[in-house]
C-alpha cells in the first residue's frame, strides 16, 4: 500500500491541499481530495473528455494526469470559469443554445471550448469542430454545441 | 513509490539505474491510462518534466530537425522550424489522438511504447529519423528502422530513456504528407502511410513509402521505392510497389479491421498520400 | 406576485432554456459519484470468470481479514427474490448459478475504494463449469444446456413457449399471407443481422445508500424510475416498499440503459450488512460488462407487392438474443413484432418474434426498443420493391402509409396518422428528386453522393402516471410528477406545461425532485412517454388545481364558480367584469388562513387507448395491454461513399416528427439531433463484439461512437404539428423514433449509389468495400 505524501496545488487561483498517493490522478485528487467534483470521470482512460481541465492554460485529461507531478502549475478547472457568479461568454452560450443536455459531457466540454474560444477568434466550424473533437457527448448529436461555440468564436477561416 | 523530479538527464538515469521497475513519465497519456487499466503498478516514476534539456526543437546547422523527447505533439504540429519534407513528423503529430492529448503527450513517450498502430513510426522511418537516447553506459543513436522492434517493444535497453529525436533535411524540394484511415476521428489508424517525394520535371528523384499499422513495426520497402522512381507514379506503378509494401506487412485483424482489409487499404493510401503531398500535404 | 393579464406570455412552445442548464454548466450538478455522506464506505464488485457455472462455494475469509473491510454481500445474503419486468428470473447479485462472463457475483464494502478492490480479488470462489450457448442458434438447438433450468417454474406476465432458451413468442395474423403471395407480382425476401449497440451514457452506473436508525433505505443513483427501482429494490432483497426510499440526482444519459436495476440491490445489500452508507461506481470497463446491451437480431423477412406499388403481404421471423437474462426481451420481442409492417396499410401480415436466452450480457430497453432492428429489414425491402417496380421510395410509401383513422395491426386504432405528411416536408426538405438524380453520378473526387430515406411507427404512451400541484401561500405553485430527467429536457416542459395550463410564469413554479416517499407514480422515463403521460397528469392536476382556486374565489368574491374564469398572469376574475378578479395568492392566503384549505391539484392516469380487439386478427404472447399514442416519423439522410475504402460518411439528415406540437422547440431538435448520431453510430461503426462469452472491446478506445468530427453538421428537425387529441396541449413524444430510421436509410442511400445491397449492420468500411468488390467481379 502506497504511503501519502502531503500535496499542495493551485486550483482556480486558490491553495488547496490534501495527503495524497504519489500516483494519484489529478482527477481523483480534484474529486475526492479537494471536493470539486464538477471535472466527471467517464472513462479513466483518457477517450470521453469528461475530465479535461487546463493545466497552464492548456486543456489535458486529468484522468491522465499524475496529481503529484502538476505542481508549480495553474490548474483551472469548470469551476474556475465563471467569474463572480458571472457566467463566462462561452458558459452563457452554451445556456441560450441548449448545449447542455444530460450535462455530464458539459463541464469538460466548456473547458475544451473555452481553451478555443482563447486561441482565435474567428473559427471556422470545422475548427470548432476539431478543437471539440476530443469531447464526447452521448445525448446532443453537437449540434447546439457547435451553434454555442460558434457564436462566441466563429467567423471566417483563419 | 516514489516520484521524482530530476533536473537533468544524469539524474533521470541514475534513478532509473537504481530501480530496475521504475518508469520514465513524461506526457502521462499513454503510462497512466495503463496504470489506470491496472496494466502497470510502477514501482517508481521519474518525471521528466523538469528536465529543460529535453524539450524544444531546434535545427542545426547542416538542417538536421533535433526535437526533445518531452516535445508535446501540439508543439510538434504547429512548428514552423521543419523543411517541408521534414513536416511530414509533424502532419503525422497533428492527427494523433485529439487536442487534449496532444497538449500532454510528448514525442519520447509516444515512441518509446511503440504500439504500432501510432502516428510517429512511419512517419519516422520515412525521414529517415534516428532516436537518440541515454543510459548508464552512456548515449547512443538508433535508427527509426532499428528502434522499433515488434509490438509495443523497441530498442532500448533497461534504465534508457529517449533523448530526442533527430531529423536529417530533407532532399531540396521535397514534400511530405501523412494519409492515416481510422473508423472514427482520433482512433488509432486501421492503416497509415508516410510519404516524403522529390520530385523534378515530373520524374521522381527521391521518395520514401513508410506504411503504419501493418505490422508490428511500421515498414518500408526499397523495391517498392526503386519502382517509383524508375516508373515515376501511376496506378501501375503503385499497384506493383505495394506489392512488395504488402510482403512486408503481416497485419492483425482487429477491431480497427482485419489483416486482409487492411492489405486492400494499401495502394489507396498510398497513391493518396502521393497526390497530397504533390499538394502541399493537406488531404 | 402575479404578472399582469395583457403582458402573460404562455410558455408552452417557448425555447426555454433547461431549468437546471446553468447548474450543469458551471459543474456545480450532482451526480451520483459526485455525492457523499459521512462515514461512507467505498465499494467493489468481482465479476464471474465464466459464462455458465454453478456457484459450489465462496470462501471469503482472506477477504474478511484485510483491514477496512466492513462488509462482504453475495448471493447467500439473498433468497431467490427474483425479479424482472416481464419474468421474474434475475436475482439482486447471482445466485446459485452465474450465467454470463462479467456478472457481479460478490461486492465488498471498505472504508476506501483500493482497500475494497485489493479484498473483494481476494474471494475465493469455486465454481463448476457447465456448457454455455453463445448464440441464437446454439441456445435453440435439440438439446441445448437451458441459461435457466427452472424457466418453467419463474413467474411471469405473459405466455411463453417452451423451445430451449426461448423465453417468449409473440405470433401475430392478419388475413391470409401464404394465400397472397401468389397474387404478387413482386416478392422480395431477406435475412437480416444486427449487432449489440452499448448505451454508452457518459455517467458510468453509480449508487449511493444509506440506512437509518429504523432501518429505511434512501439509494441516490442514476435511474430512470424512482418506482421501478423501489420495487426491484424491495423485492430482490426481501424489503416491504416503505422500508425503501430511491431518490434522483442529476442523471449523465440513461437511453433505456438504466431503466431496470444496476447496480443498486447490489449496493443496498452491502448497505444492510455494514449499517453504513455504501457508494459504488463502476468503471467504464464493468459497465459495458455489466449492465445491458441492444438486443441483436436476427430478422427474416419476405414482403409481397403488387406493380402498381400495392403492398399485399408481409411476413417476418425475429429472434432477438435477449442474453442472461429476461430483463426488457418479451417486451422488445413485441414491439418488434408490432412494429415489423412499417407504417403501412398492409392487409396480410403474419409475424413471429421469439426472445431467446444465450450466456452472455442480458440486452435490454434501448432507444428505439427492437423498432431499428426491424426497421433495417422492413425499409430497405421497400426500397427493393420500389426499385424492382420502377416506383420512386417515396412515393412506393405514400402509397401505401397508414391512413388516419383505420385500424392498426390486430385492430389498434389508429386515431390519426401524419405519415404521408412526414413523408412529404422531408421529400421537400431534402430536395429528393434532385438529390437522388445527381447519385448516378460519381462526384470528381471519385466519390459518391446518395440520399435514402426510411419511416417508421413508434408509440408515446403506455402505463401509468401522476401529477401534484401545490399552491404555496404566496400563490406560487410546487410541481411534484415523480418523471426523471435524464437529460432530454423532461423537467422543463413540465414545468412549461404546469405554467402555460395555470396562466403563469414558470419562475413561478418550482420543481420538485422525484422521490418514492413523495412524488406521484411516474412508471419510468422510457417509451417516450414523459411529455406524453406525465403532462397529461400535469394538465389533469392544474385543471384540478383552477376549480379549487375558483371555489374558493366564489367565496372571496360572493359568487357561484360558474360565474368564474382562469385568466393569465395569475388570476381569477368575474366573467364579463374585468375589474373583479383576485391572485392566485390572494386566493393562496384567504385558503390557508381563512376557509377551504390549501389548494392541492392531482391526477393520476393509467394510458387509455384501446386494447387489441381480437376479432381483427390473431395477437398471441403480446405482453403489452393497451400501449401509446402512435407516433410517425420519415428520415432522409444524405451520405457521402469512398468506394476505394467503403467508408461512408454522412453529410446531412433530414428527419420529420409527427409530435402533435413541440412544447419545447429547441428541446425537441436537441433530442433529434441526438438520436440520429446515436442511429449513425448503429448504422456504421459501434458494435459489441463477444470472443467466447467474454465481451471483447470493453472500453471507449475499441468501441467507439461519433465524435464531433463524425458526426453530420447539419441536422434538420422538421416538426409536424397536429395535435393529439387526449396529448397535453396536443403534444406526443419525441425520444425514439429519431435513431429508429437512420440504418435503413443510409443502406438505401448505399444501394442507390452503387447497387450494393447490405443486410448486416454495422455497415463498416471493410463490408461496404467487399460488396463493392464482390459486385464488380460479377
Amino acid at each position: 500500500m502506497s504511503e501519502k505524501i502531503p500535496l499542495s496545488l493551485t486550483v482556480n487561483g486558490q491553495t488547496h491541499q490534501a495527503f495524497v498517493r504519489p500516483t494519484d490522478t489529478l482527477l481523483h485528487v480534484l474529486r475526492d481530495e479537494f471536493h470539486l467534483t464538477g471535472t466527471k470521470r467517464g472513462c479513466n482512460q483518457g477517450i470521453c473528455g469528461a475530465c479535461t481541465v487546463m493545466v497552464d492554460g492548456k486543456i489535458v485529461r486529468g484522468c491522465l494526469s499524475i496529481a503529484t507531478n502538476c505542481t508549480n502549475r495553474e490548474i483551472t478547472t469548470i469551476e474556475g470559469i465563471e467569474a463572480d457568479g458571472n457566467l463566462s461568454p462561452i458558459q452563457q452560450a452554451f445556456l441560450e443554445s441548449g448545449a447542455a443536455q444530460c450535462g455530464f459531457c458539459t463541464p469538460g466540454m466548456v473547458m475544451a471550448a473555452t481553451a478555443l474560444a482563447r486561441t482565435n477568434d474567428k473559427l471556422s466550424d470545422d475548427q470548432i469542430r476539431e478543437g471539440l473533437s476530443g469531447n464526447l457527448c452521448r445525448c446532443s448529436g453537437y449540434i447546439k454545441i457547435v451553434d454555442a461555440v460558434r457564436s462566441v468564436c466563429g467567423g471566417d477561416a483563419v | 513509490m516514489k516520484l521524482h523530479h530530476p533536473r537533468s538527464i544524469d539524474e533521470a538515469v541514475s534513478l532509473l539505474g537504481k530501480d530496475g521497475e521504475a518508469r520514465c513519465l513524461a506526457g502521462g497519456a499513454t503510462l497512466v491510462a495503463m496504470m489506470n487499466a491496472d496494466l502497470l503498478a510502477p514501482s517508481g516514476l521519474v518525471s521528466l518534466r523538469d528536465v529543460e534539456t529535453l524539450k524544444g526543437i531546434s535545427i542545426e546547422a547542416d538542417g538536421t530537425a533535433v526535437i526533445g523527447a518531452m516535445t508535446n505533439h501540439v508543439t510538434i504540429a504547429e512548428a514552423t522550424e521543419f523543411d517541408s519534407g521534414q513536416s511530414v513528423v509533424a502532419r503525422a503529430a497533428a492527427v494523433i489522438g485529439h487536442p487534449a492529448i496532444r497538449n500532454m503527450g510528448t514525442i519520447g513517450g509516444a515512441i518509446a511504447h511503440a504500439d504500432s498502430a501510432a502516428d510517429y513510426p512511419a512517419a519516422l522511418l520515412a525521414a529517415d529519423a534516428v532516436i537518440c537516447v541515454a543510459g548508464a553506459d552512456g548515449a547512443r543513436e538508433i535508427p527509426a528502422g532499428d528502434f522499433f522492434v515488434d509490438y509495443l517493444e523497441t530498442a532500448l535497453e533497461e534504465g534508457e530513456l529517449v533523448t530526442s529525436v533527430r531529423i536529417p533535411a530533407a532532399p531540396a524540394g521535397s514534400v511530405a504528407a501523412y494519409e492515416k484511415f481510422a473508423r472514427v476521428e482520433g482512433d488509432f489508424a486501421t492503416v497509415s502511410v508516410a510519404v516524403m517525394l522529390q520530385e523534378n520535371d515530373g520524374a521522381i528523384d527521391d521518395i520514401r513509402l513508410a506504411v503504419g499499422a501493418c505490422a508490428p513495426v511500421p515498414i518500408r520497402s526499397p523495391d517498392a521505392e526503386q519502382i517509383l522512381r524508375r516508373d515515376g507514379v501511376s496506378d501501375t506503378s503503385i499497384a506493383a510497389a505495394c506489392e512488395h509494401l504488402a510482403a512486408l506487412a503481416d497485419p492483425v485483424d482487429d477491431f480497427r479491421g482485419s489483416g486482409g482489409y487492411r492489405l486492400k487499404l494499401i495502394p489507396v493510401l498510398v497513391a493518396r498520400a502521393i497526390e497530397a503531398a504533390r499538394n502541399g500535404g493537406a488531404a | 406576485m402575479s404578472s399582469d393579464t395583457a403582458q402573460y406570455v404562455n410558455p408552452v412552445g417557448q425555447d426555454l432554456p433547461r431549468l437546471e442548464a446553468r447548474e450543469k454548466i458551471t459543474g456545480r450538478a450532482e451526480y451520483s459519484d459526485d455525492l457523499s455522506l459521512p462515514g461512507m464506505l467505498h465499494a467493489a464488485v468481482q465479476q464471474s470468470p465464466y459464462a455458465h457455472a454453478r456457484i459450489v462455494s465462496y470462501d471469503l475469509s482472506a477477504a474478511l481479514e484485510v483491514t477496512g473491510v466492513v462488509a462482504i454481500f453475495t448471493g447467500d445474503d439473498i433468497g431467490y427474490d427474483y425479479i424482472g419486468p416481464f419474468v421474474h428470473d434475475e436475482t439482486a447479485i447471482a445466485k446459485g448459478k452465474v450465467r454470463y462472463i462479467g456478472e457481479a457475483v460478490a461486492a465488498v464494502a471498505a472504508v476506501d475504494q483500493e482497500t475494497a478492490r485489493r479484498a473483494v480479488a481476494l474471494i475465493d470462489i469455486e465454481y463448476e463449469e457447465f456448457p454455455a450457448v453463445l448464440s441464437i442458434d446454439e441456445a435453440m438447438a435439440e438439446g441445448a444446456p437451458l441459461v435457466h433450468d427452472n424457466f418453467d417454474d419463474l413467474v411471469r406476465t405473459y405466455e411463453a413457449d417452451h423451445a430451449p432458451n426461448v423465453m417468449s413468442l409473440m405470433q401475430v395474423e392478419e388475413g391470409d399471407v401464404e394465400a397472397a403471395w401468389a397474387g404478387c407480382d413482386v416478392v422480395i425476401e431477406g435475412e437480416y443481422e444486427t449487432q449489440a449497440q452499448c448505451h454508452t451514457y457518459m455517467e458510468p452506473c453509480s449508487a449511493l445508500a444509506d440506512i437509518d436508525a429504523n432501518g429505511k433505505f434512501t439509494v441516490w443513483s442514476g435511474n430512470q424510475s424512482v418506482f421501478h427501482l423501489q420495487a426491484n429494490i424491495a423485492q430482490s432483497l426481501d424489503l416491504p416498499m416503505s422500508k425503501v426510499r430511491c431518490v434522483t440526482p442529476r442523471v449523465g444519459g440513461a437511453f433505456g440503459g438504466k431503466m431496470e436495476q444496476t447496480i443498486q440491490p447490489i449496493v443496498v445489500g452491502l448497505t444492510r450488512k455494514a449499517k453504513r452508507p455504501v457508494k459504488l461506481t463502476l468503471s467504464r470497463e464493468q459497465d459495458f460488462e455489466m449492465i445491458r446491451s441492444r438486443h441483436p437480431s436476427k430478422v427474416w423477412m419476405k414482403t409481397g407487392a403488387m406493380k402498381d406499388g400495392t403492398i399485399v403481404a408481409r411476413k417476418v421471423d425475429i429472434r432477438l438474443d435477449a442474453g442472461a437474462y429476461g430483463d426488457d426481451s418479451p417486451g422488445v420481442a413485441g414491439i418488434c413484432a408490432l412494429f415489423c409492417r412499417g407504417p403501412y396499410h398492409i392487409e396480410n401480415v403474419s409475424v413471429e418474434s421469439r426472445a431467446v436466452y444465450t450466456n452472455k450480457l442480458r440486452a435490454g430497453a434501448f432507444r428505439g426498443f427492437g423498432g431499428p432492428q426491424v426497421a433495417i429489414a422492413g425499409e430497405t425491402q421497400i426500397d427493393e420493391i420500389a426499385g424492382r417496380i420502377g416506383m420512386d421510395p417515396i412515393d412506393l410509401r405514400l402509397k401505401n402509409a397508414a391512413r388516419p383513422d383505420e385500424e392498426w395491426l390486430g385492430g389498434l386504432v389508429l386515431s390519426k396518422s401524419a405519415m404521408r405528411e412526414c413523408l412529404t416536408q422531408v421529400r421537400d426538405a431534402s430536395d429528393w428528386v434532385k438529390r437522388r438524380a445527381a447519385a448516378t453520378e460519381p462526384l470528381s473526387n471519385g466519390k459518391r453522393r446518395s440520399i435514402g430515406i426510411a419511416c417508421l411507427p413508434h408509440i408515446s404512451g403506455i402505463l401509468t402516471s401522476g401529477a401534484i400541484i401545490r399552491i404555496l401561500e404566496d400563490g406560487t405553485a410546487v410541481l411534484n410528477t415523480g418523471a426523471v430527467d435524464n437529460g432530454q429536457g423532461s423537467d422543463t416542459v413540465l414545468v412549461q406545461m404546469c405554467a402555460g395550463a395555470l396562466g403563469i410564469d414558470v419562475e413561478q413554479i418550482s420543481l420538485a425532485t422525484p422521490d418514492t416517499d413523495s412524488s406521484p407514480y411516474n412508471w419510468g422515463t422510457t417509451a417516450s412517454r414523459n411529455t406524453y403521460m406525465a403532462g397529461r397528469a400535469v394538465v389533469g392536476a392544474a385543471r384540478s388545481v383552477v376549480d379549487q382556486l375558483k371555489e374558493r374565489a366564489a367565496t372571496m368574491m360572493e359568487c357561484a364558480p360558474e360565474d368564474l374564469e382562469m385568466r393569465p398572469g395569475g388570476f381569477i376574475g368575474i366573467t364579463g367584469v374585468p375589474d373583479a378578479q383576485v391572485s392566485y395568492g390572494d386566493i393562496s392566503g384567504f385558503s390557508h388562513w381563512v376557509a377551504h384549505g390549501p389548494v392541492i391539484g392531482s391526477d393520476s392516469l393509467a394510458f387509455d387507448g384501446e386494447n387489441f380487439d381480437p376479432k381483427r386478427g390473431f395477437i398471441k404472447g403480446f405482453p403489452f395491454g393497451r400501449i401509446g399514442a402512435w407516433i410517425f416519423a420519415a428520415q432522409a439522410v444524405e451520405i457521402e461513399i469512398d468506394e476505394a475504402t467503403g467508408k461512408i460518411t454522412p453529410l446531412e439528415v433530414w428527419s420529420a416528427h409527427d409530435i402533435g406540437k413541440a412544447i419545447n422547440p429547441a428541446s425537441v431538435a436537441g433530442q433529434v439531433e441526438g438520436g440520429v448520431v446515436q442511429g449513425i453510430g448503429f448504422a456504421l461503426y459501434e458494435e459489441m463484439v463477444w470472443d467466447t462469452g467474454r465481451l471483447a472491446n470493453p472500453s471507449l478506445m475499441d468501441y467507439k461512437i461519433a465524435g464531433t468530427m463524425d458526426a453530420p453538421p447539419n441536422i434538420n428537425t422538421i416538426l409536424i404539428e397536429e395535435p393529439d387529441e387526449f396529448g397535453p396541449f396536443g403534444a406526443k413524444g419525441i425520444g425514439e423514433p429519431p435513431i429508429v430510421g437512420i440504418a435503413p436509410a443510409i443502406a438505401n442511400a448505399l444501394t442507390h449509389a452503387t447497387g450494393i445491397r447490405l443486410k448486416q449492420l454495422p455497415m463498416t468500411p471493410e463490408r461496404v468495400l467487399n460488396a463493392l468488390q464482390e459486385k464488380n467481379e460479377i
